[in-house]
């Protein structure tokens, strides 16, 4: 805990709070997309502090992106064990 | 005619005449209470001029007036006026005289408690075992035959008597007090006053108690006898009355504290439990243990936080190496940078743990991390930004009190659970255990003598490298680490299940860290629950888990909260009772969601008594400056209309009910049900929400609760 500089954790809520415009226009759908996309930012936070970067919400995209790389590998996962079970092959494979 | 006697020093203070009185303690069993010659010398720095001017303002021939140089912290020279009282009483009385008319002048080694600087000048600490000689009159020489660094210090065979009321006198006067005298309890009824107090003062020459421990004997007991009957002298120094310091509130650790008034003995020791913060963890094994190290007499070791015990021995560190002790603290903050501050301006490493249940977890904690790392790194206000420098003023502080502590834990490990030492060694450790958990705090403390904030943002840099270092090790060895917080580890690795499986991890952080690290335990099973804004963030501090020896650790759920009812806290605790019963909570989260619902509905009979659905709650700030009041105001409201004087940071008892709250017992039909039910559910939810099965697809996909609208619902091709 800092005592001048504000924590991640408060970088995050607090800008949090300033897109809460942005965040009531989206449609419902995304607005549920958007509240996940900000959760997987809180995962990494020690990482975001740990990059002693000006601009945290900067790094804190990175931490978003690589949340969702993780998503991407787990379902590229998930879809080769599926075409394995169904005795399919993956094009990459040929 | 001179006698030489060997047992403790008990206490040390200043009678109204400014003299130093030793209470000592013969291995005979006798009671001493000895004035002793004990002149005191402080310092003066500033201008020439003005310190001619103070020269010349002391007029007092008992003053010994000198010019001195002497060295402060950082090793800057300094050429002082040194002024010596032949009492504590008359440097007191001096100091204050020449503070108030000398403002501008900066004075050292002036306000140094009586205990430190005797402890500093004779060697013999408090508590500690010596051997003195006495014409009967005064003590004429002491000398030490203890440390207070024994492991195992002489124990002085003190009376204690206990003193309890019947009730809370804040809400109601007592009607009777129960007095226990070793094995003998005696119920003194309140009134008649005049029956009472003949009782009490003849109990208390009777049995003659060193410790007075008392419930409220701050707050009410011993004013309550000083107006009642104000020739009535409980201290066993006749010609002391009762000291009493006024109550107060302050901010300190992040919360508002109330200290109530305090009332002091002579001769005999006085600790109101109700009073004593850290009393009801340490007991009076621990506090006798602090005041043994600290230097602090047992009265103010049991009142105040463990900082001032940090500050007593760094003042003792400093008087014994004729280091100056400013008055008030001198060296400001150095200007720094925007980028200074990200970069060095942060705590301790704290993780963001993998939500859910794990199994077979151990959690890895280093042994009192922050001191070890201001001992081995030299870390010290003095010492910063200098590789070769000698050891610096608090890790000398600390490094005795490390060793103690370490050595102390390490005693208890070879010790059986039941070995009746057990209570009394942990009492003592905890206490240590307290002064080196503030011993890094203070060297950020705005206010603290030897504090200076790059030193502790030092210790925090060092600490987030080194489990950062720790995490690389265990992942290394092919573990995976769940969470990390500040000072310990929860690791997990399929094959290891038992503890010796992770020796050589522990082994590993040790030779890489160099800190002693210990295994807390192996978790059967470990839940780091989400948080309640979104199922897909984690919390760091909230966690719960069953040990393989069978223990229950939490941390972070409603049963740890001090405002939590009774009701709610025994609830609770069952279910994660009930969930330890095997290695898989799973199988008992059916059972535990039905005793819920049987709680519940217990509650909804009115079948529990009122007493456990007491909330407490603190006070945050005077009540009539809230706008909208909160549960803590309205009760301090309903209590100040009683007549009861709130102040803030005063812990307050009220129930929920129909109208809002109340501060009295209401009738069960009264109170607020409703409430009181979501206070259950909110608390079973936070141990059981984690084992209702997930949403199939969805939660894996961290899509929570998302779901594609029927149009846009990709096509299967």
């Amino acid at each position: 805990m800092g005592r001048t500089v504000a924590t991640i954790t408060q970088h995050l809520n607090e800008t949090e709070a300033m897109l809460q415009r942005f965040r009531r226009t989206l449609r419902r759908q995304d607005q549920v997309l958007f509240d996940g996309l900000m959760a997987s930012a809180h995962a990494h936070i020690a990482a975001i502090s740990e990059a002693q970067a000006l601009l945290p919400f900067e790094v804190a995209l990175l931490a978003m992106l690589l949340e969702q790389h993780r998503q991407i590998a787990h379902l590229n996962q998930r879809v080769a064990d599926l075409e394995q079970s169904f005795g399919m092959f993956h094009p990459d494979a040929r | 005619m001179r006698a030489e006697i060997l047992g403790w020093l008990l206490d040390v203070y200043t009678r109204p005449s400014g003299e130093l009185v030793c209470w000592l303690l013969g291995k005979d069993g006798q009671r001493w209470l000895l004035p002793m010659d004990f002149p005191v010398t402080f310092y003066a720095g500033g201008r020439p001029e003005h310190l001619r001017q103070a020269w010349r303002a002391v007029t007092d021939s008992s003053v010994q007036k000198a010019r001195a140089v002497r060295a402060d912290l950082f090793g800057r020279e300094q050429i002082l006026l040194s002024l010596t009282a032949p009492t504590p009483g008359q440097a007191g009385a001096l100091y204050h005289q020449l503070s108030t008319t000398f403002p501008h002048l900066d004075y050292y080694d002036a306000d140094v408690p009586l205990g430190v600087r005797f402890m500093a000048y004779t060697g013999v600490p408090l508590l500690g075992y010596c051997r003195f000689q006495t014409d009967g009159q005064s003590l004429i020489s002491l000398e030490p035959l203890e440390s207070p660094w024994e492991l195992v210090p002489s124990q002085p065979p003190l009376r204690v008597m206990e003193l309890t009321c019947s009730s809370d006198p804040a809400l109601k006067l007592p009607s009777t007090l129960m007095l226990h005298c070793g094995t003998w309890v005696y119920h003194l009824a309140l009134q008649p006053l005049r029956a009472f107090l003949a009782n009490f003062q003849a109990i208390l020459q009777r049995y003659d108690p060193d410790v007075i421990l008392t419930d409220y004997g701050d707050a009410w007991f011993f004013a309550f006898l000083r107006e009642s009957a104000p020739h009535f002298n409980p201290n066993r120094d006749p010609i002391m009355p009762v000291a009493f310091q006024r109550e107060r509130s302050l901010f300190a650790y992040g919360q508002v504290l109330y200290r109530a008034r305090q009332a002091h003995l002579f001769g005999r020791w006085h600790i109101d439990r109700c009073n004593a913060a850290l009393f009801g963890e340490i007991g009076l094994e621990g506090v006798l243990e602090l005041a043994r190290v600290t230097g602090l007499g047992v009265q103010e070791a049991a009142r105040k936080s463990p900082g001032a015990g940090i500050t007593a021995m760094q003042m003792h560190t400093a008087l014994r190496d004729r280091v100056l002790i400013p008055v008030a603290k001198a060296q400001a903050e150095t200007p720094r940078t925007l980028n200074d501050l990200i970069q060095h301006d942060r705590g301790g490493l704290i993780y963001q743990p993998l939500i859910g249940v794990h199994k077979y977890v151990a959690e890895i904690d280093f042994t009192s991390m922050y001191p070890y790392i201001m001992v081995n790194h030299n870390i010290s206000p003095e010492t910063l930004g200098y590789h070769d420098a000698t050891s610096g003023l608090v890790p000398r502080t600390l490094r005795p009190l490390l060793e103690k502590r370490t050595a102390l834990k390490r005693f208890l490990c070879t010790l059986d659970r039941r070995d009746c030492r057990v209570p009394l060694l942990q009492a003592r450790q905890k206490a240590l255990k307290w002064l080196l958990v503030v011993c890094f705090g203070y060297l950020g403390y705005k206010n603290a003598r030897f504090g200076r904030v790059e030193s502790h943002e030092a210790v925090t840099g060092i600490s987030r490298e080194l489990l950062l270092q720790s995490k690389e090790v265990a992942e290394e060895l092919g573990f995976t680490v769940l969470h990390m917080y500040v000072d310990s580890l929860f690791v997990w690795h399929a094959k290891s299940t038992r503890e010796e499986d992770f020796t050589p991890l522990l082994l590993a952080i040790e030779r890489q860290t160099g800190i002693p690290v210990t295994l807390e335990g192996v978790y059967q099973w470990l839940v780091f629950p989400p948080a309640r804004r979104h199922p897909s963030i984690p919390v760091p501090n909230r966690y719960f888990g069953a040990f393989n020896d069978g223990r229950v650790k939490v941390r972070g759920l409603a049963l740890r909260r001090h405002d939590t009812p009774r009701f709610v806290a025994e609830t609770q605790w069952h279910l994660l009772s009930l969930l330890a019963q095997s290695e898989n909570p799973e199988e008992h989260a059916e059972a535990a969601r039905a005793f819920a619902k049987a709680q519940l509905s217990r509650l909804a009979r009115r079948d529990v008594p009122a007493e456990d659905l007491k909330v407490a709650v603190k006070l945050r700030q005077r009540p009539e400056i809230c706008l909208r009041p909160g549960p803590a105001a309205q009760a301090a409201r309903q209590l100040h209309e009683r007549g009861v004087t709130i102040r803030p940071g005063m812990r307050l008892f009220f129930w929920f009910t129909r109208q809002g709250i109340s501060v009295t017992q209401p009738p069960p039909e009264a109170l607020d049900l409703e409430r009181y039910a979501r206070l259950v559910q909110r608390a079973v939810d936070e141990v059981l929400e984690v084992f209702k099965p997930p949403p199939p697809l969805s939660l894996q996909l961290r899509l929570d609760s998302f779901a594609f609208p029927a149009c846009t619902c990709p096509q299967r091709p």
